[in-house]
């Protein structure tokens, strides 16, 4: 009974729980998901604007108040700074962590964010394209001009064997299941098994298994 | 630019992320609320408890504005009895359990929510209510167990009644879950699916690369065993041998 009593508290608590905090908590959530998955999830567009813009103001605010230097403040300030400072660091690490992707498999996500929009922000595209067109310039200028015409190609698919590297789907991950997620298949030696995924379960899995119950929001990485 | 690091968090994120959970604070003196990014905070007002974020109150701590109230399960008494638990012959391949989880919040999402959308957030480490308050469960570890008290002892030491006998339980009860962890390994294989309920934030940090390498090296082992099976069943079909030679100075190689 008191168990029930307590969930219902939770349950209205946390529909009163600010949109700060609960940006907060899916920006945390963001950045341990892109850290520790092998691919690209999508990139979170209304998300990082709200911080983006809030990480504006609270820039602004923190250098009226440096401005007016009431010694009063003073403490106040070195909290406000520290919280901004942790803040832009999720932010960075968040981005950073995605541009490594996007270098390391840069032809896989430029086709890919061809037939998903939603993976790549304008300026991740931008930052795609320009670096990918340096970098073959480069390549033309320096040796690969030198080759047969038919060898010159980056991106090349013949003979059964593709030029594209791809990230490693099949890469083993630690989840926390969020929301009981129904059964994925598991391929172990000798035979193929189904484990059903319930809230608050821990797995190592493969990411190929988890992945739609990631994007769905009912598995995290951890 | 682009972060050098592998995929895993390292043990300093891991601390970062263990920062954000909610400690009760008892204030030495005054504070307005704060209108932080992550959220407006509580006013201090001496001598009543206020929950805050760790990394506030460390900060606050170090400066000597307030004591920190160590969470219920971080005194010698609830973790003897957790390491009682895990020393238990009964409970050999089994980690303590992890504190209660409250009622999901929200159902399944629609398949056209986006990634992340609010409403299908359901809430985990370190957001979790009550994992390190002076209110958390006494009879469990909470995810962030080890970093927290870890934290908690180097800098709120005086907080604590036997800063020493705790410290000495939080090493058993490492030295003998690291253990367990390290006799669980015998069952990874390739296909993953391995379960780990109860293990903690650092303790995942410190046997990803392992577990990691052993899952993915032993996948990639097996695929290639599969390909030169394959491969050997087609040639004897085809009655051709000529490329063996070739194939088994590659293995070499790797």
């Amino acid at each position: 009974m008191d168990d029930d009593i307590s969930d219902i508290l939770a349950s209205i608590s946390s529909s009163t729980t600010p949109h700060q905090t609960l940006d907060l908590q899916a920006l945390t959530r963001a950045w341990v998901n892109e850290r520790t998955s092998p691919e690209l999830l999508p990139y979170p567009t209304s998300l990082i604007d709200r911080v983006m813009e809030r990480l504006k103001k609270q820039i602004e605010k923190i250098e009226d108040m440096t401005d007016t230097l009431d010694p009063k403040a003073n403490f106040t300030l070195v909290i406000l700074q520290t919280e901004l400072e942790r803040f832009k660091f999720l932010v960075r690490s968040f981005l950073r962590a995605r541009i490594a992707k996007i270098d390391t498999y840069p032809y896989h996500y430029r086709t890919l964010a061809q037939q998903q929009p939603e993976l790549l922000s304008n300026l991740e595209q931008q930052y795609l394209q320009s670096h990918q067109a340096l970098l073959s310039a480069h390549y033309h200028s320096s040796f690969l001009s030198t080759f047969p015409a038919n060898l010159q190609k980056l991106d090349d698919t013949a003979g059964g064997i593709s030029m594209v590297d791809k990230p490693d789907e099949d890469q083993a991950v630690f989840c926390r299941v969020l929301r009981d997620a129904g059964r994925v298949e598991v391929q172990n030696a000798d035979a193929t098994e189904e484990i059903e995924l319930r809230r608050g379960d821990v797995w190592v899995l493969r990411w190929s298994a988890v992945k739609r119950a990631v994007h769905r929001g009912d598995v995290e990485l951890i | 630019m682009a972060l050098p690091l592998p995929p895993g968090l390292t043990p300093a994120e891991v601390g970062f992320l263990c920062e954000m959970e909610l400690v009760t604070v008892i204030p030495r003196q005054r504070l307005e609320g704060l209108e932080l990014l992550g959220g407006p905070t509580q006013p201090m007002i001496p001598p009543f408890a206020t929950p805050l974020p760790l990394w506030l109150a460390l900060l606050l701590k170090k400066q000597r504005r307030a004591n920190i109230s160590p969470p219920g399960w971080l005194n010698v008494e609830a973790l003897t009895h957790i390491l009682d638990f895990e020393t238990d012959e009964r409970t050999a391949d089994v980690f303590s359990p992890s504190p209660r989880l409250p009622q999901p919040t929200s159902t399944a999402p629609l398949e056209e929510d986006p990634y992340l959308a609010h409403d299908a957030l359901e809430l985990s480490p370190p957001f979790l209510k009550d994992a390190a308050t002076a209110q958390a469960q006494d009879d469990a570890l909470p995810y962030h167990w080890l970093e927290l008290s870890h934290l908690l002892l180097t800098h709120a030491a005086d907080d604590f009644d036997d800063p020493d006998a705790v410290h000495r339980l939080l090493r058993d009860l490492r030295e003998v879950r690291m253990s367990k962890l390290r006799k669980g390994f015998r069952v990874l294989d390739a296909g993953a699916g391995v379960k780990m309920n109860g293990m903690g934030g650092m303790e995942v940090a410190e046997v990803r690369g392992f577990v990691g390498g052993v899952v993915d090296g032993l996948r990639i082992n097996r695929s290639r065993e599969e390909a030169r099976k394959e491969e050997e069943a087609e040639q004897r079909e085809n009655g051709l041998g000529s490329s063996n030679y070739r194939d088994d100075e590659d293995d070499d190689m790797l």
